[in-house]
């Protein structure tokens, strides 16, 4: 079987940002499970990781010569007693339904349908699971087959990645994998296609306006 | 035996992973002990979680040297790839999310079509290219903001430089990354 790959990628500075460890935890959540279907990405990823190698290797050590000796001892005196910390747990749930890719399954730790979904306009839904760090919120929307979701302002950066199901903007078509990444400032809209319902992870940055 | 000056970085982690060498490990140590500590007090940690990260680091690199592959990474990214997630989880208290490489619902490259796949090894140069064909203000303002997690307005105080200047070097950085490789996206 020929794998097909996604058409709508993050913004080259996501990766970036991503690779570089800059990126925050929920962006990183979208990004890393992109990258589980997007070996285009992944590639990127490595290459700007052999950049930060580069800015690694140039950094300078003050060779204090005294500290850095003890810290060695501090170190080779843990060497036989030194374990790893436990692996990233991963989600065991049958997987039913549409396949969500880790790390996002983890993080559901459902089926991707098994949450409670608060409608916000006809057919359309978010799910009562969220993720949140110091700066964007994340969640599931869920809109019904050929589904708008009403025209809405975002002050802040918005972006969803498909899980299931396919929709359209003013920007493009958007089926499984592939990211949307909305720039802040603009009036956007969202509409499911026909087949079955589009469940996408969600993120925004700041207060969503619906107009 | 050669002496440790002689070996290569590479053949410093094949030791540590082969034959538990010490030696060996006391080398990269005093190599990159010093870079990690660097790399976390630029990115704002205080001296003594920056001496920890160094230590949490290392221990990493003496027990997971086994997991280091050359032909993936060089010894320096691959302990940056380390030093980073360490730094995400101990100092940030955030979990960095990551593929899982043996997930049943990753796309393999080998599922690709031949020619994609060439396109792979391809898009990694054409990107190390452009990375290397930016200007050294371009260059440097993309490592302060993003390996080194500065604000724009601390770049401009430290370099002494107009925040709008930092600002435009930005934009015209990542301009060029994405038009370099944008006839991947069509
Ligand atoms: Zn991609």
């Amino acid at each position: 079987m020929v794998a097909v790959l996604p058409n709508q990628h993050p913004e080259e500075e996501r990766l970036l940002a991503y690779a570089t460890g800059s990126l925050g935890e929920v962006k990183s959540l979208l990004v890393a499970t992109h990258l589980a279907l997007c070996p285009l990405c992944r590639a990127s990823v490595e290459a700007y990781e052999a950049e930060c190698g580069g800015w690694f290797d140039g950094l300078g050590g003050g060779a204090e010569d005294d500290r850095w000796s003890a810290m060695l001892a501090a170190c080779d005196a843990r060497l036989d007693t030194a374990v790893l910390p436990p692996p990233a747990p991963r989600s065991t749930l049958p997987m039913t339904g549409p396949l969500v890719p880790e790390p996002l399954r983890g993080r559901l730790g459902r089926p991707l349908f098994d949450f409670g979904w608060n409608e916000i306009a006809p057919a359309v839904w978010l799910s009562d699971w969220t993720v949140k760090d110091a700066q964007t919120t994340g969640c599931l929307l869920r809109m019904g087959p050929g589904a708008p979701v009403p025209p809405h302002h975002h002050s802040a950066n918005e972006m969803l990645l498909v899980l299931t199901g396919a929709f359209h903007d003013e920007y493009g078509h958007y089926r499984v994998g592939d990211v949307a990444d909305i720039p802040a400032d603009t009036d956007h809209y969202a509409v499911a296609e026909h087949g079955g319902d589009c469940v996408c992870l969600f993120l925004l940055d700041g207060e969503i306006r619906f107009l | 035996m050669t002496s440790v000056a002689d070996r290569t970085n590479e053949e410093l982690v094949s030791a540590i992973a082969v034959d538990r060498d010490r030696t060996a490990f006391a080398a990269l140590f005093r190599q990159y002990g010093p870079k990690i500590e660097s790399y976390a007090l630029r990115n704002g940690a205080g001296r003594a979680a920056a001496e920890e990260l160094v230590q949490d680091v290392m221990l990493t690199v003496w027990l997971r040297a086994d997991s280091f592959n050359p032909a993936l990474a060089s010894v320096g990214t691959w302990i940056f790839t380390i030093a980073r997630n360490r730094r995400i989880d101990r100092i940030r208290k955030e979990t960095r999310p990551e593929i899982d490489p043996n997930d049943p619902a990753l796309l393999p490259v080998a599922d690709l079509p031949p020619d994609r796949v060439l396109e792979l090894s391809e898009d990694r140069r054409i990107l190390s290219v452009a990375m290397n064909s930016l200007s050294p203000e371009q260059s440097e303002v993309l490592r302060l903001s993003y390996f080194e997690g500065k604000t724009q307005t601390e770049i401009a105080e430290e370099r002494n430089i107009p925040l709008g200047t930092v600002k435009t070097r930005m934009r015209l950085a990542l301009g060029h990354l994405k038009r370099t490789l944008q006839p991947r996206m069509v």
